[in-house]
């Protein structure tokens, strides 16, 4: 990725990968409690049961997809 | 089990309420001994490191050679391989960090002190704080405040509308996820591993006071109870590990140019 001018590649090429896999977690958990914390709260709002389900599978749709922009594409 | 247990013999199985110790000096909230672990840690990691590091010598004594192998870990294998060529500034945060971090955590397993400080969830937090806060400042400082807000929020390359789904996701990782799980990941890990040697510990010495039947069974909980202790060392290193892990990389990433 960025911190590629090193003069020791391979370590930053490891180190990458563990800086992704913990951002990873990160995204992936982040995104279900945002969206899945917005439907929870449109539910309380408009008295219904399902949009807690729809947030939750929202974020973590988009955040998977946030996983690939960040790491997946070259 | 545990129910029966509780109201036919009056075993009391250890709960949250064995984490909320008394105060020493009943007239200050302040002086339980988590606080006085604190302090206790501080001056043992600064007694241990002058005392290492005055008499420094080419031959390098067994208490030098201590010193420097754990600072020259964290210096090497943490920050040098993490941050990259600016690594040198945050090396005192970082070493701080992993020794006081260390050290408490330590303080779970050793005789007579067995309370791992950091099993109250303040001194995670108070520390995830700290991260928190240098982290966004060296980005701030790196890549000015506009561009850094920006870097967080828009993601390059994607079309307007899909920004509605990622920039929540994306402030809500730097903002919120980050200094949560930094600080309760190692709160739950301190937390569950005290409750889990007190739970074969104290119920081994209760089934030392029933009858033989129970006798015979209770040397089983105590060779449990050193077995965890041993695995408690590793969690308590590996955590006060990933901890200054963890922040060296949001360091790493705040330092980093996007492309």
């Amino acid at each position: 990725m960025s911190r590629s001018k090193s003069n020791n590649d391979d370590i930053n090429n490891s180190q990458n990968e563990e800086n992704a896999l913990w951002s990873i977690v990160g995204y992936l958990l982040s995104g279900l409690m945002i969206w899945g914390g917005i439907g929870w709260g449109l539910d309380r709002w408009l008295g219904t049961t399902y949009l807690v389900l729809v947030g939750m599978l929202l974020g973590a749709g988009s955040s998977i997809y946030l996983v690939w922009l960040r790491f997946g594409r070259d | 089990m545990g129910v029966r247990l509780a109201s036919e013999d009056g075993f009391k199985p250890p709960s949250t309420a064995d984490f909320e110790l008394p105060p020493v000096f009943a007239d200050n909230p302040f002086t339980t001994k988590p606080v006085f672990l604190v302090f206790f840690s501080v001056i043992l990691i600064s007694v241990f490191f002058i005392l290492a590091s005055r008499k420094a010598a080419i031959v390098p004594s067994k208490l030098q050679f201590a010193g420097e192998s754990v600072y020259g870990f964290v210096r090497n294998d943490l920050a040098r391989d993490v941050i990259g060529h600016e690594f040198m500034r945050f090396v005192p945060y970082l070493f701080t960090l992993f020794t006081f971090i260390l050290t408490n955590n330590l303080f779970g397993i050793i005789p007579f002190l067995q309370f791992p400080t950091m099993s109250r969830v303040s001194f995670p937090y108070v520390l995830a704080m700290f991260t928190f806060v240098i982290f966004h400042y060296v980005a701030i400082k790196h890549k000015g405040l506009i561009a850094y807000l920006k870097e967080i929020m828009f993601m390059p390359g994607v079309p307007k509308p899909v920004y509605i789904l990622l920039t929540p996701i994306e402030v809500a990782t730097y903002f919120l996820v980050r200094p949560l799980t930094l600080s309760l990941r190692l709160f739950a890990n301190m937390f569950a591993g005290h409750l889990l040697l007190l739970v074969f510990i104290l119920g081994g010495e209760h089934l030392l006071q029933g009858v033989i039947g129970l006798k015979l069974v209770s040397p089983f909980a105590f060779a449990f109870g050193i077995a965890l202790t041993f695995f408690e060392f590793m969690v308590q290193c590996l955590q006060a590990y990933i901890f200054t892990l963890l922040t060296a990389l949001y360091i790493a990433g705040a330092l980093a140019d996007e492309h």
